[in-house]
């Protein structure tokens, strides 16, 4: 009951808020906001369009909003992340796309998060980027571009004219479902 | 085939629409859409419309149910809502306040 694990499939699309207890999985859409007390998974094919809050997030799909671990965050190998990171421990893997904040520590989950300025400077990030003291600053770790963009849609614009601005990761538009959209409810 | 699970402990405020099968052990509001069987366990909560190709419930469910192939309330069940299927079973043991249509 408690060790219950929540996926959602790949074909599955959440429209609307996910909270509770448990762990997540996600290989599908959700447009909306995620808060568990467990563990979020986001599969290589899942893609969250909304904050997402939880003990320990393991990113390997694509989200656009911010991830609020209270324990960690990892961003593996083939995530894209546009927003703000914030959890005692952070891991950004090679080949992990991201644009927004990150603050680690434990004081970060109190705190709020400061946008990083325009100068997200593309650090020399080794391959695993893992803080385990508290950092005074928030600092932006944006990968240099990668060789091959992931998404088919994306528009890798001057490469070489800008090298000091990566293109920004590329998350899927994720509006275009033909479904009619949910009547907010309130309840 | 992969399915969809919403875990005991979940809870689900909106719309969900798939092509797979899905399990229902938590909470659900809003309305599901499924192609394949819908499972709302015993000890779910399901209060939306719940489009599927076959419906299984166990736990408490509120909202009309439309199938395209059959829907069987199970021993222990709750529905409060209206039933359209090609086939609809009710054990003995569910509660069932609602319509029901058939292919007559």
């Amino acid at each position: 009951m408690a060790s219950s694990v929540t996926v959602i499939g790949r074909t599955t699309r959440v429209r609307g808020r996910l909270s509770g207890d448990g762990d997540l999985q996600i290989e599908g859409l959700v447009v909306g906001e995620v808060v568990t007390s467990g563990n979020v998974t986001i599969d290589a094919h899942g893609i969250v369009g909304a904050n997402v809050r939880g003990r320990r997030l393991v990113i390997r799909g694509a989200v656009q909003g911010d991830l609020l671990g209270e324990e960690a965050v990892v961003l593996e190998d083939g995530a894209r992340v546009v927003g703000d990171v914030r959890a005692p421990r952070v891991a950004i893997a090679h080949g992990a796309l991201m644009r927004g904040a990150v603050q680690t520590g434990d004081d970060g989950a109190a705190q709020p998060v400061v946008r990083a300025q325009a100068s997200a400077k593309p650090a020399l990030a080794p391959p695993r980027v893992v803080a385990p003291q508290a950092r005074a600053n928030a600092v932006a770790v944006v990968k240099p571009p990668a060789p091959i963009a992931k998404s088919a849609s994306s528009i890798s614009s001057g490469p070489a004219a800008a090298p000091r601005r990566p293109p920004p990761p590329v998350v899927p538009v994720l509006k275009k479902t033909k479904g009619q959209v949910l009547k907010k409810k309130e309840r | 085939m992969a399915s969809t699970v919403i875990g005991a402990g979940i809870i689900i405020e909106g719309e969900i629409t798939t092509d797979e099968d899905v399990v229902v052990q938590g909470t659900v509001r809003g309305k599901v859409t499924a192609k394949e069987a819908v499972t709302i366990q015993q000890g779910a909560t399901v209060e939306a419309d719940v489009i599927g190709g076959g419906l299984v419930v166990a736990g408490t469910l509120t909202g009309n149910i439309t199938a395209s192939d059959r829907v069987d309330l199970q021993a222990g069940a709750r529905v409060v809502g209206n039933v359209k299927a090609a086939r609809v079973t009710i054990a003995d043991g569910a509660q069932f306040k609602g319509n029901v249509d058939m292919d007559v």
